[in-house]
């Protein structure tokens, strides 16, 4: 039984929420923005027309990559959906696998002149001694407005319940810079987003409060920026700044990303560093500096493969010497069909560089796109 | 004098990994600095979730859920599972580092106050 509540625990946290399917790694090799394959000016979501036909070149099986494969519905209306499962083989503690649900979600966008209405909703796990009621939920919903329909440049306004834009936004929500960094999982606000993007150059600008209506994740009142600009055809460097002040915690989060692709041996590398400031303002008060880091090689093997390895550090207080950990994964994603993502995600995390337990997973996840 | 060199060298590597932790043993750094990221994730104990019923990602719910698990004796539920071994350690991911754990039993120690 405990062994069971064990690994429960541990998928939870690893896989039930994962929400973000946003693949940066394709960015550069294809010259593209994320705007190149999505709707949204910062990734992630519905694909557009391209992104239809890149998931289904991408895969080993080519199908009609469309919402239920083509499936037919008026043309203002975009519909997409996810769901996942994961299962896990985990160390230390017990060997044991187990399967999990992981997302559950509808996405539905409605467009005329430019103006879009924006739905995502699923289910999320239950509250222990909670209303049943507790596991609907949207997790995003927001009014756009886009300069140029049809196209992928200009300037995005987005407002309603979203993810400020921060950082690399890398579809693994456990990477150091997004678990401990300015981008949590379920990070989602109230926010007003203006995205300039242009092929050269993307600037984003956020802010935003707290969801007080549901529960919430980012629990401050603040702005976001992230600006990116390519250096020639396979490079780009990006700045990011994110100032959230709460009831208890004020944050600052300030950090750099940066993406090169070798053509030559065709990986994509991806960087991204930050420094938080975190400041306790409840009580008698403290304040501590983190550091957090993600470096990403990626590469293409061709039949619908992909594959990743990362390299990660965290800091979690200057002030206390050995108080960091150090992780390095792999994940082995197989585009089957534009539909079906096989995922193999494994870790080995060091905490002080081992003189503590070593942490390690091995995961398996199904991904179906509707 | 090279034993004298030696000694001296690595008494300084010693002094190196021995830094005093400068952080306050108050509730609200073991609630808001060390449960609520490793603790208090929003799939785990978090307000959202309330896994066994415990949440620890606002101060308010995390000195609730520490008086639940009786941290004011010194041989409490937080203890057990923060030094327990496989299946019985929490967080399950992975452990709290050494530094944090000492932190809270000095904390536990002083009488956990502000609970």
């Amino acid at each position: 039984m405990k062994t069971s509540i064990f690994v429960g625990s541990l998928l939870a946290i690893l896989t039930l929420a994962g929400v973000a399917h946003a693949y940066p790694q394709y960015q550069l090799s294809r010259d593209a923005t994320c705007t190149g394959c999505h709707v949204s000016p910062d990734g992630g979501g519905p694909l557009n027309e391209n992104g239809l036909a890149v998931a289904e070149s991408s895969a080993w099986i080519q199908q009609a990559p469309e919402f239920m494969y083509g499936m037919s519905k008026p043309e203002w209306l975009d519909l997409d959906g996810h769901v996942r499962s994961a299962s896990g083989y985990v160390r230390p503690g017990v060997n044991s696998v187990a399967i999990y649900p992981m997302q559950v979600e509808l996405s539905a966008r409605a467009e005329t002149h430019g103006f879009s209405l924006n739905l995502t909703g699923g289910l999320r796990r239950p509250q222990e001694g909670g209303s049943a009621l507790h596991v609907l939920w949207s997790r995003e919903h927001y009014l756009m407005w886009r300069q140029k329909p049809g196209e992928n440049t200009g300037l995005y306004i987005r407002a309603g319940r979203l993810m400020p834009t921060f950082g690399l936004r890398l579809a693994e929500h456990v990477v150091y810079t997004q678990r401990f960094g300015g981008r949590p999982l379920y990070g989602e606000a109230y926010a007003l987003v203006a995205s300039y993007v242009q092929q050269k150059y993307e600037v984003h600008a956020s802010g935003f409060a707290s969801d007080r209506i549901g529960s919430a994740v980012e629990k401050g009142d603040g702005a976001a920026l992230y600006a990116e600009a390519k250096l020639g055809d396979h490079a780009a460097i990006g700045v990011e700044g994110k100032y959230s002040k709460g009831d208890e915690v004020t944050s600052i989060y300030g950090g750099l990303t940066g993406k090169l692709y070798l053509p030559g041996p065709e990986i994509l590398l991806l960087a991204e560093g930050q420094v938080v400031r975190k400041e306790i303002t409840a009580g008698a008060g403290d304040k501590a500096t983190q550091l957090a880091a993600y470096v990403m090689g990626s590469r293409e093997l061709g039949s619908g493969l992909l594959l990743d390895v990362g390299l990660g550090h965290f800091t979690q207080d200057t002030r206390v010497k050995g108080l960091y950990r150090d992780c390095i994964d792999a994940n082995l994603h197989w585009f089957m069909t534009p539909h079906v993502e096989m995922m193999l995600t494994t870790r080995l995390e060091l905490l002080d560089a081992g003189s503590s337990p070593t942490g390690a997973y091995a995961l398996a996840q199904v991904h179906y796109r509707l | 004098m090279h034993r004298l060199l030696l000694v001296t060298l690595l008494a300084g590597l010693a002094a190196c990994g021995t830094t005093p932790d400068e952080r306050p043993a108050t509730v609200e750094v073991i609630a808001l600095s060390i449960l609520a990221p490793s603790c208090g994730q929003v799939q785990c104990h978090s307000t959202t979730t309330n896994l066994e019923g415990l949440a620890f990602d606002t101060l308010a719910a995390a000195k609730k859920s520490l008086t639940e698990l009786g941290v004011t004796r010194a041989n409490n539920e937080l203890i057990e599972v923060l030094h327990g071994e496989g299946d019985e350690r929490m967080p399950p991911d992975a452990p709290l580092a050494d530094e944090d754990i000492a932190l809270i039993e000095a904390w536990i120690a002083a009488g956990a106050p502000g609970l």
